[in-house]
C-alpha cells in the first residue's frame, strides 16, 4: 500500500497526479474464505479491517452488491457523539469515540474527524429534566457531557435564536465537547484501503442472494457471481438486513424506513458546532465546504426506495428555521435518502443467530455512523473468537424475548 | 353501566343563567390583531366570524341518527361522505364527518334544547352527543379572491368541479386542522378549533392582505 | 408524495392528512398470561419488513380519523389498494403476477434503485492483481 504524506503529495504534483496507485484491488472472488462480511459500508469494512489487523484473520471477503460505502455510510449527516443514556450504549459509543480520535493516524487516511462539539437543545421543562438525567448518567460513565444555559449556548453557537419570542424557546442544552463530525466517504475508503492492504478481498457488484446452510450451520453464500464458502458470515447490511435474514429463514425485529438529509449551497463559516433538537425535531451542522448539512426524522412508513417524502422535508426545514431564523432564505442544493434499519429500542443488534456461524450487525437505524470504528472493532473480535465481545454482548437479538431492552429513544430522539 | 343509554345520561346546559359576558375564541385576536386598514380599494376577500353558534357532535349508527335528526331538525342526515345539508332557511346544518360522526351547527342558544330533544328521540339507541360549542368557531370567507386565499392555505382541491356547494371536508389548513365547507356559491366556511383560532385568523389576514381584506 | 384513497371518505387525499401506523392484521395473543416469552416478544417487536408487497395500517388523522389498511410496494411506493379495517387484502405477494413485478426480491442481482449503478465502468472490470 502506498502511504500518504505531505511529501508524497508534492512528489506526485510533479507527475501531474497521474501516477497514484489504485487504493484497492478489484479481485475475483475466491472459492473459500475464513470469514465473509456481507455489506461493504463503513461497518462492514471496519469489521474486515480489524479482523485482519488485530485478530490475525486475513482470509476475509467483503461482499458488496453496489459500490463500497454507497449505502447509508455515504448518505448520513456524519454526527459523531457518545452521550447516550444507558451504560451499555455509553460503553459502545464511547469505545467508538476513542477509536475515532486516532483513526486518521491508524488508517494513514484523513477522515477529517473534527471535534467541534454537539449541542442537544431542551425547549421544555421535561426536556431539561431528561437532559439533566442523561448528562448525570454520562458523567458516571466517564463521558464528557455537561448541561449548559442559554447564555452559554449563545457563546457556543451565536447564530441560534435563544430569545423568549421563539415558538419553542431554548431553555438549555446538553453539550458534549469531544463530539463532532467526520467525512463519511473517507471513513469507508480509509477502512477499505487498510483492509485491502492486509489481504482482504473487497468484492464490489457482488450481491448475496442466499445462504448455504446445512444442519443449522452456515457454509457460505450464494451470489450473482457464484457461490463462496465460509463457516463464519457476518451480515452488516443496514436497511437490507431484514431481506438477508429472510433468506436465512430468521426474523429480525427491524423495520426499514426512509431517512433523508439535505444540504444547502455553500456559505461562509457561520456554524461552530452541531446543533440538534429533539423537540422541534431537526439538526444541523456546517461542512468544511460550507454547506449546511441538515437532517431530521424518518418517514413513518416502510420504504426501500432511498428517497424521502416532501412533508418530511418541509417539516425539517421548519425546525431549522425555528432554531436559526436567519437561514430562512438559504437555498437548498441537494436532497437524498437512505434506508435505515430501525430497532424497537433504538439500539443496534450485534448478535449470533440460531444458525451457527451466522452473525448480524444491524439495527443502527438513524445513528450508526458515529459507531463505525467501534462497531467494526467489537464485531471483528466476536467473529474471530466465536464469542460476542463484552461490549457487544448486551446487544443480542435475545433481548427482544428476555425483555432486557436498552431504551435509547431519548438520546436518539432526532434521527442522527 | 349497561342501562346507560344516550337518553338517560345527565345533561348539562353550558349556557349559564343571567347574562354573563361571553367572548368568541377570537376575542383576543380582535384586540391584538386588527385587520389591515383598507386603503379604500376594493376588498378581494371578506372575512367574518359566525361567533357563538351551537355545535353538537353526533356519533352513532346512521339509521338511528337519521330518524332522530329528521324528527328534531327536519333535515335528513347526509349519508354520503363529505356531504353538508342545511335546513330551509340555511341556519341549521348537518355535516358528515366520518362514517359514524356528524357535526350539527345551529344558532347559538338552541343547542341545549336540541340536545335534549335528540336524546329523547334516540331513546335506547347506541349513540353519543357532545356539545362542542365552546371548542370551536366558524369563519366565513367570500369575495372575488376567497378561493385564491384557500389555494394558498390548503392542499385540498377547492376548484368548483372538485368542491361543489354542499360539500364539506376535514383537512389540513396552514398545517392546522379545519373543517372546510361550501354552503353557497359565494361563501366558504371554516370550522376552526378554539386553540387554532387565533393562528388561523392571523394566517387568513396575512394570506388575504395582497387582495385587500374586509373584516367588518 | 402519496395520494391516498381513504376507503371511508371515498376520495383521494394528500399524504399530509395521514399517518402510517405499521404492519396491518396483527393479532394480540388471545391469552397473554399464557404465552411464552418467545410468542410475546414476537408479537411486540417482530414485524414483516419486506422489500415489495406490504400490508400496513394507516390513519386518516386529519380527516375522518379512521384507521384503514393499505397494500403498498415498499420499493416502488405504489399503492395497490386500500381497504377498511376488518377486511382482507385482495392483492398479496403470493399472486404470481405480483411476484413477477416484484423482481427486486428475486435473486437476480437486481439493483436496489435507480441511481444505484456504478459510476464508472472501471469498477466492473475484473482484475486479479
Ligand atoms: C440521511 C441519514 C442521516 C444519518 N445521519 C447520521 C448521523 O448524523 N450520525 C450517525 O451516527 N449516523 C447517521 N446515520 C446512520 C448511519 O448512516 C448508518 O447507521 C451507518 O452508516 C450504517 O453503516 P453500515 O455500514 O452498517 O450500512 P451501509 O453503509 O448502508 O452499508 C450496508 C451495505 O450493505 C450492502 N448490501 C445490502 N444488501 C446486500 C446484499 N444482499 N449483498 C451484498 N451487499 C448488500 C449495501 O449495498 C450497503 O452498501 C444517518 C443515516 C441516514 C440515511
Ligand atoms: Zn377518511
Amino acid at each position: 500500500m502506498q502511504r500518504y504524506s505531505g511529501f508524497g503529495l508534492v512528489k506526485h504534483a510533479f507527475g501531474h497526479h497521474e501516477n497514484w496507485e489504485r487504493q484497492w484491488r478489484n479481485p475475483v472472488p475466491k472459492k473459500r474464505y475464513d470469514v465473509i462480511i456481507v455489506g461493504g459500508g463503513g461497518h462492514g469494512l471496519a469489521t474486515a479491517y480489524y479482523l485482519a489487523k488485530e485478530f490475525g484473520v486475513k482470509n476475509v471477503a467483503v461482499v458488496e452488491k453496489g459500490w463500497l460505502g454507497g449505502g447509508n455510510t455515504a448518505r448520513n449527516t456524519t454526527i459523531v457523539r457518545s452521550n447516550y443514556l444507558w451504560d451499555e450504549a455509553g460503553r459502545l459509543y464511547n469505545h467508538s469515540l476513542d477509536l475515532w480520535k486516532g483513526l486518521s493516524q491508524d488508517l494513514n487516511y484523513n477522515v477529517m474527524f473534527s471535534q467541534r462539539g454537539v449541542l442537544n437543545l431542551g425547549h421544555t421543562l421535561q426536556d431539561m429534566r431528561d437532559i439533566q438525567r442523561r448528562v448525570h448518567a454520562n458523567r458516571l460513565n466517564g463521558i464528557d457531557s455537561e448541561v449548559v444555559t442559554p447564555q452559554q449556548i449563545k457563546e457556543i453557537e451565536p447564530a441560534l435564536d435563544i430569545s423568549s419570542r421563539a415558538r419553542y424557546p431554548i431553555m438549555g442544552a446538553s453539550w458534549q465537547k469531544s463530539a463532532g463530525v467526520a467525512r463519511h466517504d473517507a471513513v469507508a475508503w480509509g477502512f477499505a484501503r487498510g483492509a485491502d492492504a492486509l489481504g482482504v478481498d473487497l468484492l464490489q457488484n457482488t450481491e448475496v442472494t442466499g445462504f448455504k446452510i446445512r444442519d443449522g450451520k452456515v457454509l457460505g453464500v450464494h451470489t450473482n457471481r457464484g457461490d463462496i464458502e465460509a463457516h463464519t458470515v457476518g451480515c452488516v447490511a443496514a436497511g437490507n438486513s431484514g431481506v438477508l435474514a429472510n433468506m436465512a429463514g430468521i426474523k429480525l425485529p427491524l423495520e426499514s424506513h426512509p431517512l433523508q438529509a439535505l444540504v444547502s449551497e455553500p456559505l461562509k463559516p457561520i456554524l461552530n458546532t452541531v446543533t440538534m433538537s429533539n423537540h422541534v425535531h431537526g439538526y444541523i451542522s456546517q461542512s468544511d465546504k460550507g454547506d449546511l448539512v441538515i437532517g431530521a426524522g424518518i418517514d413513518g412508513y416502510l420504504g426501500y426506495g432511498q428517497r424521502g417524502s416532501y412533508p418530511t422535508i418541509e417539516h425539517t426545514l421548519q425546525a431549522i428555521v425555528e432554531m436559526f431564523p436567519m437561514f430562512s432564505r438559504v437555498r437548498m442544493n441537494r436532497q437524498w435518502g437512505g434506508i435505515v434499519d430501525t430497532c424497537p429500542d433504538a439500539c443496534p443488534i450485534l448478535s449470533k443467530t440460531a444458525i451457527k456461524g451466522l452473525y448480524f450487525n444491524c439495527g443502527w437505524g438513524t445513528g450508526g455512523f458515529k459507531a463505525t470504528p467501534g462497531s467494526g472493532h467489537v464485531f471483528a473480535a466476536s467473529l474471530a473468537k466465536g464469542e460476542m465481545h463484552p461490549i457487544a454482548a448486551p446487544f443480542s437479538i435475545d433481548r427482544f424475548h428476555t425483555g432486557a431492552l436498552i431504551d435509547e429513544h431519548g438520546a436518539a430522539g432526532v434521527a442522527h | 353501566m349497561s342501562n346507560l343509554s344516550v337518553s338517560n345520561v345527565r345533561e348539562f346546559n353550558t349556557q349559564p343563567e343571567g347574562n354573563p359576558l361571553v367572548e368568541s375564541p377570537l376575542a383576543w385576536s380582535y384586540r391584538h390583531h386588527p385587520a389591515p386598514r383598507g386603503n379604500g380599494q376594493h376588498a378581494g376577500v371578506v372575512l367574518r366570524e359566525k361567533a357563538l353558534l351551537g355545535h353538537l357532535v353526533l356519533r352513532g349508527g346512521a339509521i338511528a341518527l337519521d330518524e332522530a335528526v329528521r324528527q328534531t331538525l327536519g333535515i335528513s342526515l347526509p349519508s354520503k361522505p363529505n356531504a353538508l345539508a342545511f335546513d330551509d332557511n340555511g341556519e341549521r346544518s348537518i355535516q358528515w364527518i366520518s362514517p359514524d360522526e356528524w357535526l350539527v351547527i345551529v344558532p347559538g342558544g338552541e343547542e341545549f334544547a336540541l340536545e335534549s330533544a335528540l336524546r329523547k328521540a334516540l331513546g335506547d339507541a347506541h349513540a353519543s352527543i357532545v356539545n362542542a360549542s365552546g371548542g370551536q368557531t366558524v369563519l366565513t370567507l367570500s369575495g372575488d379572491n376567497a378561493r385564491e386565499v384557500l389555494m394558498k392555505s390548503t392542499s385540498y382541491d377547492v376548484h368548483p368541479s372538485a368542491f361543489p356547494v354542499g360539500k364539506g371536508v376535514t383537512t389540513v389548513f396552514a398545517k392546522a386542522t379545519v373543517i372546510l365547507r361550501r354552503p353557497s356559491e359565494t361563501h366558504w366556511e371554516l370550522v376552526v378549533r378554539r386553540s387554532f383560532a387565533d393562528y388561523c385568523y392571523r394566517w387568513l389576514l396575512d394570506a388575504s392582505a395582497e387582495y385587500g381584506i374586509d373584516t367588518q | 408524495m402519496f395520494y391516498i384513497f381513504c376507503p371511508y371518505c371515498k376520495e383521494h387525499r394528500e399524504e399530509e392528512e395521514f399517518h402510517a401506523r405499521g404492519q396491518a392484521h396483527l393479532m394480540r395473543p388471545a391469552d397473554p398470561d399464557n404465552t411464552t416469552d418467545e410468542e410475546w416478544g414476537d408479537y411486540l417487536f417482530f414485524r414483516n419488513n419486506p422489500r415489495g408487497i406490504h400490508h400496513e395500517m394507516w390513519v386518516h388523522s386529519v380527516g375522518c380519523r379512521k384507521f384503514f389498511n393499505i397494500t403498498r410496494n415498499t420499493v416502488t411506493y405504489e399503492i395497490l389498494e386500500t381497504y377498511p379495517m376488518g377486511e382482507q387484502p385482495t392483492i398479496t405477494a403470493d399472486i404470481p403476477s405480483v411476484r413477477h413485478e416484484q423482481g427486486v426480491q428475486a435473486a437476480d442481482g437486481g439493483w436496489q434503485t435507480v441511481g444505484a449503478r456504478p459510476e464508472s465502468k472501471a469498477l466492473n472490470e475484473e482484475t486479479s492483481s
